[in-house]
């Protein structure tokens, strides 16, 4: 209902937004439309990934956004965004990206609020957005393509702003959010967390978090660092196993990332960490608490380099491990990533990537691999996108 | 040991001619902007979306040319970005629904035009272009 209430609340303002403006023409209400829409394809050496027949090759992976947003004055802007994604078995629907009212006050507070984009992390914000950066998949520990959905963004509201230091000490960017996240019952942080399982969550699995974003850009030109915590409050959700109904539940628990970037001229260096750790349990009447320990630790080191106008390439090392996992394979993931990017023109582009995956913890789907798993794998993306 | 060195000079040469590089372009302002000056790191800090006023607290808005020898040199010159990753570092602000995408227009004289008749519009123009009615800021 809360969901309902803000989304509601941040759309209307949009209309109402344009209502109290009759008198603005379109052009002064500055309403602008963007969008983009990519084409992937995978191909691994063994081992289907995200969802998809990789093994064989596969397109199956499609993307199309696009946004409207209204600026009626300097200080308020509103807007809206939705999203189709198909990958592999996840997805071929279309999902409400952000929807969202912003009024910024001055340099030092702006709000908003609405469905909108988590600022967490160097890149939570712009994992999604393909045409920004040069990678065709970020480090999967940190940035899950699978997990987009629920992780990204947030009911509530976010409240942002920048104080400039003394000369000698740069800026500080900050961000302070909460409110509400809710993974839906089809999204594959549960179908592909839960495969397996009797346990099933009908109505998704969600509750309220709070966290703050504070990043530093150094005097140093070019070079800011970061870091982000988010705290989870107590969530319990509706479970089923068979006809019973239970409850799963998480308890209190911490996120948090450190990272830093440096982008100077045509090299752009950057490094992020992560401790996801969470606990909880599944409950039936007369059943003792199944309970589970989750505590995800990862990182990446990443550089690129503008090699010409057009191109750019780079190379990533990230890291995931699950520390609650036995030793196995499916503990880890350790990724080794060269890749390229070739700009046509500031509409069209292209990426080639190729990654040296040691360890099965992410990314991938039994159901897809039948016959199990091989510890190592090679994958290729390709991607084409258009934007404008 | 001497590949270090030759490549550490190349890379010294190679900056300092960089940061020689004159741009040949005006920074023009609405008249209802304060400031008379401001500095390089301040004005990429507007243009590419992190920042919307000038240090003396003065609210600004970026125009932008579409392309053009005056849109490349100020990108060069005070970005330090091509066209192409320019408008990819827009797009994540348009796209994660932190920014609208500045006012773009075809002509210098358009620039001079729409800055001239909008409060706190700020934009670039070659020199040679004729610019009545717009105050000049000084960039240091």
């Amino acid at each position: 209902m809360k969901r309902l209430f803000v989304s509601a609340l941040a759309l209307g303002l949009l209309g109402g937004g344009g209502g109290v403006t009759q008198a603005q023409s379109l052009d002064d209400l500055n309403i602008q439309i963007h969008g983009y829409a990519t084409q992937g394809f995978l191909y691994t050496n063994q081992n289907n990934m995200f969802t998809t027949s990789s093994s064989n090759g596969s397109p199956a992976w499609d993307e199309a956004v696009v946004n409207v947003t209204a600026q009626p004055t300097q200080k308020l802007r509103v807007g809206v965004q939705a999203r189709y994604m198909l990958l592999g078995n996840i997805g071929n629907k279309i999902t409400l990206d952000w929807a969202a009212a912003d009024y910024k006050f001055n340099e030092r507070i702006g709000v908003r609020f609405g469905k909108v984009k988590t600022p967490s992390g160097l890149l939570n914000e712009t994992q999604d957005i393909d045409p920004s950066y040069m990678w065709a998949l970020l480090p999967q520990g940190i940035y899950a393509l699978t997990s987009r959905n629920s992780f990204l963004s947030h009911y509530g509201g976010i409240a942002y702003g920048t104080f400039r230091l003394d000369e000698k000490f740069g800026k500080l960017d900050y961000r302070v959010f909460g409110g509400q996240q809710l993974v839906g019952a089809d999204d594959p942080a549960i179908s592909l967390g839960m495969q397996g399982s009797p346990v099933q969550l009908p109505n998704g699995w969600s509750g309220t978090f709070l966290g703050g974003t504070l990043n530093w850009k150094t005097p140093v030109k070019g070079l800011m660092i970061g870091s982000s915590d988010w705290k989870y409050q107590y969530w319990k959700s509706l479970a089923t196993s068979g006809a019973t109904n239970g409850s799963q539940f998480s308890n209190p628990c911490n996120y948090y990332w450190n990272y830093a970037r440096y982008e100077m001229n045509k090299v752009m260096v950057a490094a992020e960490y992560t401790r996801q750790p969470y606990n909880g349990g599944t409950t039936f009447p007369g059943s003792a608490t199944n309970t589970f320990w989750v505590d995800v630790r990862a990182w990446y080191g990443m550089a690129s380099y503008k090699l010409a106008d057009k191109l750019t390439i780079g190379a990533y090392h990230s890291q995931s491990f699950d520390h609650q996992q036995p030793l196995q394979p499916a503990r880890y993931s350790k990724d080794w990533t060269v890749s390229g990017r070739y700009d046509f023109n500031q509409f069209l582009y292209t990426k080639a990537e190729q990654h040296f995956i040691d360890g099965t913890e992410l990314g991938y789907d039994s159901t897809m691999n039948p016959d199990g798993l091989k510890p190592t794998c090679r994958l290729t993306v390709l991607k084409i996108g258009v934007t404008f | 040991m001497k590949t270090i060195i030759a490549i550490t000079l190349f890379l010294v040469a190679t900056l300092t001619l960089a940061s020689r590089v004159e741009a040949q372009v005006l920074i023009i302002a609405n008249p209802s902007v304060k400031a008379t000056e401001v500095s390089k790191n301040d004005l990429r800090e507007v243009f590419i979306g992190n920042s919307t006023s000038l240090p003396d607290g003065s609210r600004v808005v970026p125009i932008l040319l579409k392309a053009g020898t005056a849109h490349e040199e100020f990108l060069q010159a005070y970005v330090g970005k091509n066209d192409n990753a320019y408008r990819a570092g827009w797009r994540s602000l348009v796209f994660s629904g932190q920014a609208s995408m500045p006012k773009s227009l075809d002509t210098d004289a358009a620039v001079v035009e729409f800055v001239m008749n909008h409060q706190g519009a700020i934009g670039y123009i070659g020199k040679a272009t004729p610019h009545e009615g717009v105050k000049v800021l000084t960039v240091n």
